[in-house]
């Protein structure tokens, strides 16, 4: 009896494996990520408004225990006059990228600037939902034209891009999670990968070959837009904090911190862009 | 199991999915929030043993993963590892003992983590295991242990209904019981 017992417990837990490693498998699998995509799509739609409910319900605890009775509005109107701020951030970062040179060279390549594209403005609903990813969740979704891949500006630079497109939500993964990458460039046309580091370090880049002129501290960095790029050119990336190279190494490791204040997210813009295809497609 | 039974464990799933994507979500110390999801297998496998462990483990954890931005599956996978576990190793202890639950939501949370990380950069989700794992582990295990009472006392009114009347996600007498 209680060896049957054993064995119907194990049966029970190789079951459970088993099916459990076929549903990550079909998530990881870019031919059936679109039933896994949906069903947690669905599950959005109907869990999100609850959700929402809940947090309406909640907050104004919240607001009294922080013991200011304007606290909501003041902060919401401290966080809408920080996106302010941080589009004219933007503006004026772009204009010290050797602004006329570069957009008479990239109009010549029909590759867009930031100010020419649409964008639709978000507010962050939940941030970092998982304590292993840095992620955003907006309250703009498919309904409102987001798409997968898309980029996110906000609070002085490029904030991510966005991984899942629900209908009335998205998530953003963030440029410092550790999966991200983007291409980009500095001064003198220089191209290089930023990688995000996770929460505790930002992010880094790797030059070749190493010495490059033009690099110095505080120098910052744009997606380069090149071809089939998912981001377009021109966005304030990230900062140079440090960089070094070793004697007789072939690369230039750079230290990165993010141009966006990435403790400002409560309001974003994503911008309404889809890569060219590319040729022969 | 009857309907019944499973409307409460359902119940309660939801709203510690609740409680887990509202409060504990602001709840930050370092970045870190707590972690509630790893608490439903830990007192499920506390009350009624190794297989219902791995069952709740699996059906909550596939319910977390809906709301969350890590690979589909992979709460469900850990969930049932640490049900089972948990269960197996609490086999022989005196269920009743004061320092049991703190000890195994303790414990249980930590390497619910660490095997969350490592499952997800073995799936190529790198990310996973470029975070602050000391703060993490500080952060989740304190809340853990503070938060394993009330969902214990929920767990309970779950699967043993009316106290001592023991009813159970797994049946003991059907073979082919539980929540197949």
């Amino acid at each position: 009896m209680a060896k049957s017992r054993r064995s119907r417990r194990t049966l029970t837990l190789v079951v459970l494996v088993v099916i459990s490693l076929s549903i990550v498998s079909l998530d990881l699998n870019g031919r059936t990520h679109s039933i896994t995509s949906g069903v947690k799509s669905v599950t959005n739609s109907v869990f999100s408004p609850l959700r929402g409910a809940v947090v309406d319900l909640l907050s104004p605890i919240g607001s009294f225990f922080a013991g200011a009775i304007h606290y909501g509005a003041v902060q919401s109107e401290n966080e809408k006059l920080a996106a302010a701020l941080a589009k004219l951030k933007i503006a004026q970062a772009e204009k010290g990228f050797q602004a006329t040179q570069l957009r008479d060279l990239l109009a010549l390549e029909h590759l867009p600037f930031l100010n020419a594209l649409k964008t639709v403005t978000a507010q962050t609903t939940q941030v970092n939902t998982s304590n292993f990813t840095m992620t955003i969740t907006v309250n703009k979704g498919r309904s409102d034209g987001i798409q997968v891949n898309m980029p996110v500006v906000g609070a002085g630079g490029l904030v991510g891009q966005v991984i899942q497109a629900f209908h009335h939500s998205s998530v953003v993964e963030l440029i410092t999670d550790g999966q991200s990458k983007v291409g980009v460039t500095f001064a003198n046309g220089v191209i290089a990968l930023a990688d995000g580091q996770g929460p505790s370090a930002s992010m880094s880049a790797d030059l070749v070959p190493p010495h490059t002129p033009g690099l110095k501290k505080g120098a910052i960095m744009y997606t380069s837009g090149e071809n089939g790029a998912t981001l377009p050119a021109g966005i304030p990336v990230a900062k140079v904090k440090s960089f070094h190279a070793s004697a007789g190494a072939s690369q230039e490791t750079i230290a990165l911190t993010p141009e966006a204040d990435m403790s400002q997210l409560a309001y974003v813009d994503i911008v309404i862009w889809a890569p060219a295809p590319s040729p022969g497609s | 199991m009857t309907a019944r039974y499973a409307l409460r464990w359902l119940l309660v799933a939801f709203v510690v999915l609740m409680v887990q994507s509202t409060v504990m979500l602001s709840v930050r110390i370092g970045g870190v929030h707590p972690d509630l999801l790893w608490l439903l297998p830990i007192t499920a496998a506390l009350l009624d043993g190794p297989e219902t462990g791995a069952l709740v483990g699996f059906w909550s954890g596939l319910a977390f993963d809906l709301t969350l931005p890590t690979p589909f599956g992979l709460s469900a996978l850990v969930g049932c590892v640490l049900g089972f576990s948990m269960g197996m190793a609490t086999a022989a202890v005196d269920k009743r003992a004061v320092w049991l639950k703190p000890v195994a939501a303790l414990f249980g949370s930590v390497v619910a983590d660490m095997l969350f990380a490592v499952l997800g950069a073995v799936l190529g989700q790198q990310q996973m295991v470029q975070i602050n794992f000391l703060s993490l582990f500080l952060v989740v295990a304190l809340s853990s242990v503070v938060l394993v009472l009330p969902v214990n006392r929920f767990m309970r009114w779950a699967l043993l209904p009316g106290g001592g009347d023991r009813r159970s996600l797994v049946s003991a007498q059907s073979p082919d019981g539980g929540l197949w």
